[in-house]
């Protein structure tokens, strides 16, 4: 356990600086944040026409409302804390791409709820946005990201208890 | 004891996340108060030379630095300090989500275990609100302020670092492990129960 949390910090830690250069801010975080806010619109459109997709920010053409997706709501540092934790947790490497796999779609499908919901939200409320958008949703992440890695987690094959216990 | 299920785990977070979120809101003046003393202990140890003291007021704590503002005039120099304030909310929203994970989990002593938690996270708290009055001062004062505190390009550096891991990474992570460490029982149950890697979660 002591090995794993080790691991984990030090890992989320590498990963976190890494993502504030300006090189990964270029070549992943922007064209990730632009993509989320295009499947968002995507999504969206199933069901109102009237909202488009240009870069981060996700608008509504009937009354102007428009959101951008700043550091936070991208769910880069969740999967960053997912990618981590899968990492340092003894385990074979198959498994742990599986599980990265999927529970990187999984943290990204809820993030592209939390976009759309707030989207919504904010043409509702500002105050109720402000208060999903700051706290709420925050927290329903990172919630998500325990859920999805205790799941994996008890999948994992009897073997690896010794390492970790050691 | 119950045997953990996931299924049922997550409801009860579900069910407890509203109502901690609420009493969280309500009370947040008197979550805060400990918080803002910390804060100002930190700030004034660390920083002596920059925070002349620290208010709160309700969920806001205001930094009240010895900088002087660009528009500070002789008449009135008090007017012409610098201030922060800062929404503590932004920093300790984990608490509301480390009640609803404990008391979801149904362990034995959970309110002990909130009450340790309340101030084993504090100082995360406090390292947010602390980062981003160093950050307002180093980015988003005027030069002519940013430059009585003196931050060179490697503090400048490590400053924007600390404020980015304070508000981004720190309110959320910090209660998911505190959680994690202080419930490994429950979640070698929960892999007994549904799974082989029991012992994952033992520390022997």
């Amino acid at each position: 356990m002591v090995r794993f949390f080790v691991g984990f910090l030090l890992l989320q830690a590498v990963l976190f600086g890494a993502e504030l250069t300006p090189w990964a801010q270029h070549w992943f975080v922007t064209p990730w944040t632009n993509a989320l806010a295009a499947i968002s619109a995507d999504i969206v459109k199933l069901f109102d026409s009237q909202v488009f997709a240009e870069g981060k920010i996700l608008q509504s053409l009937r009354n102007g409302f428009a959101v951008s997706i700043e550091a936070g709501c991208n769910g880069v540092e969740a999967t960053i804390v997912l990618v981590a934790a899968m990492l340092a947790f003894p385990a074979s490497w198959q498994r742990k791409l599986v599980g990265l796999a999927a529970g990187i779609v999984a943290v990204q499908s809820l993030n592209v709820i939390r976009v759309i919901s707030l989207f919504y939200l904010g043409q509702w409320s500002e105050s109720a946005f402000e208060f999903a958008h700051q706290y709420v949703w925050q927290a329903l992440i990172m919630l998500d990201v325990l859920i999805i890695w205790l799941l994996w987690v008890r999948t994992l094959p009897r073997a690896i208890a010794p390492a970790v216990a050691a | 004891m119950r045997d953990p299920s996931l299924g049922g785990f997550v409801l009860r977070v579900a069910a407890w996340l509203p109502v901690a979120f609420l009493a969280w809101y309500a009370a947040a003046t008197i979550f805060v108060w400990p918080i803002a003393l910390l804060t100002e202990v930190v700030s004034r140890l660390a920083f002596a030379d920059l925070v002349t003291r620290v208010e709160q007021h309700g969920y806001v704590i205001s930094v009240v630095s010895t900088l002087k503002a660009g528009t500070a005039t002789t008449a009135n120099p008090a007017e012409g300090v610098v201030s922060v304030d800062l929404n503590t909310l932004l920093y300790s929203f984990g608490y509301p989500m480390l009640a609803a994970l404990t008391l979801a989990a149904r362990q034995p002593q959970r309110w002990r275990t909130l009450l340790v938690g309340y101030f084993a996270l504090a100082p995360f708290v406090t390292w947010g609100m602390v980062a981003e009055f160093l950050k307002h001062v180093a980015f988003d004062t005027p030069v002519s302020v940013a430059s009585q505190a003196g931050f060179g390009a490697t503090q400048r550096e490590l400053i924007a670092f600390a404020y980015q891991f304070g508000v981004l990474v720190l309110p959320t992570v910090a209660p998911a492990v505190f959680w994690v460490l202080t419930h490994r029982r429950f979640l070698e149950r929960f892999a007994v129960k549904h799974g082989p890697a029991a012992h994952a979660f033992n520390d022997q």
